[in-house]
């Protein structure tokens, strides 16, 4: 799947957040959206996932324009910063939401639904907690609960909104490799949102700097180390390994 | 030392104001015995007011809940030119005095109101029937359902909602598997209130109703009209089944509180 941003505009009462952003990645690849807060990078994120729409520009699949589809016919798994589980569900059932709420002729039935569940729980390493539910968990399991349920959609990519946030340093560490391990190993393209340079660097295969609703250099990690296009991309990476 | 006296203080305060006013009312209605307490109770004008009651708050019900939903979601969720002033529309009926909306409704619904005049040729009248007695009954207790579910919807599940719609849900599942079990408790205890409210109303229900005996006479009504026909007896012995029903709801809202979720754990 390839995906492609181009020239997306967005104002809020006045205010441009975007000013003309375009992105465009590869299959499979991982992109980190970089910015300071208020860089515009929150917005994209919600535009791309049809969460928000763009006062103009364009987005596609493959080369199917898809700026108009809603949301939910995207098949873009998503992964919230506050991980919005479904509190009153079980950790199964909350993974297994995006199936169950297929259309009938697309729906898997019940014991698939359970197999694709297990299976899912399984490759996050939760195999013994699909009956807990979200508020007996611990913030990384949570996490990989928000992952698994994204995945569950077969999604065509995947968002994540600093997905790496509400958690404490040393969990955050560990989680970052399991998630580019779980990410390639469905061969998913994902795009995450991050104000944490070191947490982009580790994960993504290319870094869009996003500075004052615009990318202002698109590159993998060493071209960005090697040769920042300016002077807000150098102060980013300060301390960059 | 203090603490002890407060405690009296206020365990006094509730029973002379509101404990013994309520155990008066069940030995008075028993003081001619259990006999006549019954005779009074299956008294054909007394079962045709609480049917007219519960009637009335069964028809109230459902339609409070489906506007106060809507209302409370729509309030919370979006930000849209009006919105303020919807939310103090919904609240007006807890500062209007029930009689004055009585007499609002007669004004527009009555037969020389301007709603009311332009039905009347049709053969359709919307005061003095069940028609009125449902409307005013909707409007004071158009606040509940709203006022309990809007500070959940506040707080909690815009997130989840978000994430089910990336998820692929429709409107529907939105509403039944996010939405619904987030403010199923509130939901409840709105439905309680409005209960308790749609029944007992007495100044808004009076004026339109009409006061036709065995027709448009809710509980309420009822009572005061036998307490004015100095059938005390009676009057004390229905007053016993509105106060039962009163109970049952607290009865029904405290055991919620208990087994409901515990607050800060949600």
């Amino acid at each position: 799947m390839t995906f492609e941003a181009r020239n997306i505009y967005k104002s809020f009462n006045g205010t441009e957040v975007l000013k003309g952003v375009s992105l465009a990645m590869e299959a499979g690849e991982f992109v980190a959206l970089l910015g300071a807060s208020g860089s515009g990078k929150t917005t994209l994120l919600n535009i791309i996932a049809g969460l928000q729409h763009a006062d103009q520009g364009q987005l596609t699949l493959d080369g199917q324009d898809i700026t108009r589809l809603p949301a939910g016919k995207r098949r873009f798994g998503m992964v919230f910063q506050n991980y919005a589980l479904f509190r009153h569900m079980s950790v199964a059932d909350n993974i297994a939401f995006g199936l169950r709420v297929l259309p009938r002729r697309e729906r898997p039935g019940r014991v698939e639904r359970r197999e694709k569940v297990s299976e899912l729980l399984d490759m996050i390493g939760l195999a013994d907690l699909g009956d807990r539910f979200p508020q007996q968990l611990s913030g990384g399991q949570r996490q990989r609960v928000a992952m698994a349920r994204a995945l569950a959609i077969n999604p065509q990519l995947l968002l994540m909104d600093e997905p790496f946030s509400a958690l404490d340093a040393q969990v955050r560490r560990s989680l970052r490799s399991s998630v580019r391990a779980l990410q390639q190993k469905v061969g998913v393209g994902a795009i995450m949102v991050t104000h944490d340079q070191a947490e982009a660097w580790d994960l993504a295969d290319r870094v869009a700097v996003m500075d004052q609703g615009q990318i202002v250099q698109f590159d993998t990690p060493d071209a960005l180390r090697n040769t920042p296009a300016t002077g807000a991309v150098r102060d980013l990476l300060q301390g960059a390994a | 030392m203090a603490r002890i006296v407060l405690i009296s203080l206020s365990f006094l305060f509730v029973t002379l104001v509101i404990a013994v006013p309520v155990a008066a009312v069940f030995h008075r209605a028993f003081s001619e015995g259990v006999a006549t307490y019954v005779a009074n109770i299956l008294d054909e004008e007394t079962l045709l007011a609480i049917r007219l009651t519960v009637l009335t708050a069964l028809i109230v019900l459902p339609l409070n809940v489906i506007f106060g939903v809507a209302a409370a979601w729509l309030i919370a969720r979006y930000r849209f030119f009006g919105r303020r002033a919807l939310l103090i529309i919904i609240e007006a009926p807890f500062a209007i005095s029930p009689i004055v909306a009585g007499l609002c409704f007669l004004l527009v619904y009555g037969a020389y109101g301007p709603v009311g005049g332009a039905l009347a040729p049709y053969g359709m009248q919307l005061m003095f029937n069940l028609t009125g007695i449902v409307l005013v009954s909707l409007f004071v207790t158009c606040p509940f359902v709203v006022r309990e579910l809007l500070p959940v919807l506040m707080v909690t599940g815009e997130d989840e909602e978000k994430a089910a719609i990336t998820l692929g849900a429709n409107g529907w599942h939105l509403f039944r598997f996010v939405i619904l079990p987030n403010i199923s408790w509130a939901l409840v205890y709105g439905v309680v209130l409005t209960a308790a409210r749609a029944m007992g109303e007495f100044g808004a229900v009076s004026v339109v109703a009409g006061s036709i005996r065995g027709e448009t006479m809710t509980l309420p009504l009822q009572i005061e009209l036998l307490y004015n026909d100095y059938n005390a007896t009676g009057a004390f012995a229905a007053a016993t089944v509105l106060t039962a029903l009163a109970l049952l709801t607290l009865v029904l809202r405290g055991i919620l509180n208990r087994f409901g979720p515990k607050k800060g754990h949600v």
